[in-house]
């Protein structure tokens, strides 16, 4: 599904990511943990193509594809996906239009017809039942006035509707309380499936506890330095990441 | 030209034609005093302060003659009309002076309102058949029409106005009063100018909804100089919404002059869009304490348009109101300006304004200037200011790219929901989807989404 190699990226002249490799295959969740200012928030945003990096050296294939030649909009036409650590607030841009046309957008580029407007309010009002989110704020502008909770729900909403091949979610824990965590780790384990991957980036071993991984991985000053399995997250909270960067040092 | 040779150019051409001009609609004393006063004054140049951004090449090649003959002759086609409004009485001029065959006044003139275009009264002083409350209609200010050096354009309609739309709402009602004004210029800048002029005078109590659209026939290139005087009585409500579609090749300006009295509220929306060259005075006078008045002008320019506009709102009396929104898009190479100044008299203590201007920079080789001024001569007032004016954000942008919008939607919508502040208070749904439909194309399918919900 998803292939990193030695991944070098530069920001404001300053090397972020310093050879990062990483492979996912098709029905994986990976989680990416890492102290504050890892580069995990880099990483995401290189696979989504956010202007700014600089690529100096490595390789991202998707699905076979040079992920890393494909304009953003052309990636999450082709399944790519990210939950954003700050979604941004676009007021007048209305939630549920931009729901429609992004959707539209990824079912023209596999040449099927725009969805039928009855079905795809269904759709999205089945979904938002399931985020626990009022049908209000399908009106509303884009994460206008949303607490920082709603959005992060409404990252997951538009995931749902929009369902990726490759989702990666910057912190959708974050900011949650109980019961949103659970709520939007019940709306990220609908989606799993064989041929659906998905890359969590947390800080908290939690989330893991309704989504869990297959693999875990920690993220220190722009390199993988540990890999695991699910154990590995639980023992990080107890040891804190001095006892990887330790290591790494 | 010089500035001279342009104002004797001016003087010929009036006293070619002043014989000709109707004195129903102005009488030749007051032609004379404003063609005076401008030639006077000579017409407006880039050196002066408040016209800086306005394209004025236009006016030295114009033929300032109105545009008479053509006007009957060449009737646009029908098509260029939009839907009509529900419940909105409709008035076509075209080239300035009536087209009955293309308007609708419906059932409308009932109680309290009466709707005259002055040219054919000639000088009779008696009402037309069937209309019960028609009146003389005052002189709108209580300044001398174009004494403001930014508002003197309204002196050269006054000089060679052909009809004017004179709208009186007499009563005090909860009723609202529905009109509809389409001016539309045929007339190509060669065969002369077209000066639509609008006299609307609203009685203490009163209500009217005015609809106020300038068009052009399609392809042409016009040369079109407005003039537009409002007053609105104690207590009395204007809802006026004016939408400036000309040609992409005209040249439009404008002048509004607004007086309102005590407890009147005026809400004056503009939508700009049209016209190669495009220039709006707006001049309103706080006369009355507790007036409140709600100014929004959206602003887009594309390609090499010019939009510039000016406004002053004068708080003469205490306790008034005044609330300015812009929002200006430069696209292309155009140039979007837009100069906002309040002066807070002596007398205007209780004076509470804010003004909100921001503009979109959407090319790189367009130009976008906001500018507020605030001008206070006493104390007691609360007065804030923003004005901004930037790119697009590029957060919001990738967000959007993320989600798989191409780039250009992308944009429309960013472009768009910039609007908003200034769209979301049409509050007539027929003349909102319009809008919205002629701004952004394919977003009228989005309004059609928020009405399924
Ligand atoms: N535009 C930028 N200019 C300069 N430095 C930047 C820029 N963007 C990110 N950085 C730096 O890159 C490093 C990695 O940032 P990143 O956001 O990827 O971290 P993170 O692992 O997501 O951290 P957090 O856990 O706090 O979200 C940080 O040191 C950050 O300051
Ligand atoms: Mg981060």
């Amino acid at each position: 599904m998803l292939k990193i190699e030695n991944l070098h990226v530069k920001v404001d002249g300053k090397e972020i990511l310093k050879g990062l490799t990483l492979t996912v295959a098709p029905g994986e969740v990976h989680a990416v943990m890492g102290p504050n200012g890892s580069g995990k928030s880099t990483l995401a945003n290189v696979l989504a193509g956010r202007p700014g990096y600089e690529i100096t050296a490595g390789s991202v294939t998707f699905q076979g594809r040079d992920l890393l030649a494909l304009a953003p909009e052309e990636r999450s036409r082709e399944g790519v996906f990210l939950g954003f650590q700050y979604p941004v607030e676009i007021p007048g841009v209305n939630n549920v239009y931009l729901l429609k046309a992004a959707v539209n957008a990824a079912r023209k580029h596999r040449g099927l017809d725009e969805v039928d407007a009855f079905e795809f309010l269904t759709l999205v009002r089945e979904k938002m039942r399931l985020m626990r989110m009022e049908e209000s704020m399908l009106s509303r502008g884009v994460n206008e006035g949303f607490s920082g909770g709603e959005k992060k729900r409404n990252e997951i909403l538009q995931m749902l509707v929009l369902e990726p091949r490759l989702a990666i979610l910057d912190e959708t824990d974050s900011g949650l309380d109980i019961d949103a965590l659970k709520i939007v780790a019940n709306g990220v384990n609908t989606l799993r499936s064989p041929e659906r991957s998905l890359v969590l980036v947390t800080h908290y071993q939690r989330l893991l506890d309704y989504i869990v991984p297959d693999h875990v991985h920690v993220l220190v000053k722009g390199r993988i330095v540990r890999s695991g399995d699910k154990s590995l997250a639980l023992e990080l909270e107890k040891r804190g990441y001095d006892w990887v960067t330790g290591e790494a040092a | 030209m010089s500035s001279a040779a342009l104002s004797k150019r001016l003087l010929d051409e009036y006293l070619a034609v002043r014989d000709s001009l109707p004195a129903g609609v102005v009488s030749a004393e007051r032609r004379h005093e404003a063609i005076r006063a401008l030639a006077a004054r000579g017409l407006p140049t880039a050196r002066d302060e408040n016209w800086r951004y306005t394209n004025l090449r236009p006016l030295e090649r114009a033929r300032f003659v109105p545009a008479v003959s053509a006007a009957a002759a060449a009737l646009p086609e029908a098509a260029v009309l939009p839907a009509v409004l529900d419940g909105f009485a409709r008035y076509v001029f075209v080239d300035g002076i009536f087209a009955p065959q293309l308007s609708s006044p419906g059932e409308q003139t009932g109680r309290g309102l009466t709707v005259r275009h002055l040219r054919d009264t000639a000088e009779r002083s008696t009402a037309p058949s069937g209309a019960t409350t028609v009146r003389p209609v005052a002189r709108a200010l209580p300044t001398a029409v174009g004494s403001l050096p930014e508002a003197r354009l309204a002196l050269l309609n006054e000089a060679f106005a052909t009809d004017t739309a004179a709208i009186h709402v007499s009563g005090a009602s909860d009723a609202w009063q529905r009109v509809e004004l389409i001016f539309i210029a045929a007339a190509g800048a060669d065969a002369g100018a077209s000066y639509p002029r609008v006299h609307l005078a609203l009685d203490p109590g009163a209500r009217l909804a005015l609809v106020e659209r300038h068009l052009s026939a399609a392809g042409g290139a016009q040369f079109v100089n407005s003039a537009v005087s409002v007053q609105v009585g104690q207590g009395a409500q204007l809802n006026h919404y004016r939408l400036q579609k000309a040609g992409v090749r005209s040249t439009w300006l404008d002048t509004l002059s607004a007086v309102l009295s005590a407890d009147a509220r005026y809400r004056l929306l503009a939508v700009n869009s049209g016209g190669l060259s495009a220039r709006g005075t707006t001049h309103v006078q706080m006369a009355g304490p507790g007036a409140e008045l709600t100014l929004s002008v959206a602003a887009l320019g594309d390609k090499q348009q010019v939009q510039d506009h000016f406004a002053l709102v004068e708080h003469i009396a205490p306790r008034a109101r005044t609330e300015q929104t812009f929002r200006g898009i430069a696209s292309g190479r155009a140039r979007v300006a837009f100069n906002g100044k309040i002066a807070v008299g002596e007398a205007a203590a209780g004076t509470d304004s804010r003004q909100s201007l921001r503009g979109l920079l959407a090319g790189p080789e367009a130009e976008i200037d906001v500018r507020p001024q605030l001008e206070i001569y006493t104390d007691e007032v609360r007065c804030s200011h923003g004005a901004t004016a930037g790119k697009l954000d590029k957060d919001m942008l990738f967000y959007l790219l993320s989600r798989g919008l191409s780039d250009e939607v992308a944009q429309r919508l960013l472009k768009w929901a910039f609007l908003e502040d200034v769209v979301s208070r049409i509050d007539i749904p027929g003349l909102r989807r319009q809008i919205e439909h002629d701004l952004a194309g394919q977003m009228a399918d989005a309004a059609s989404l928020k009405e399924l919900l």
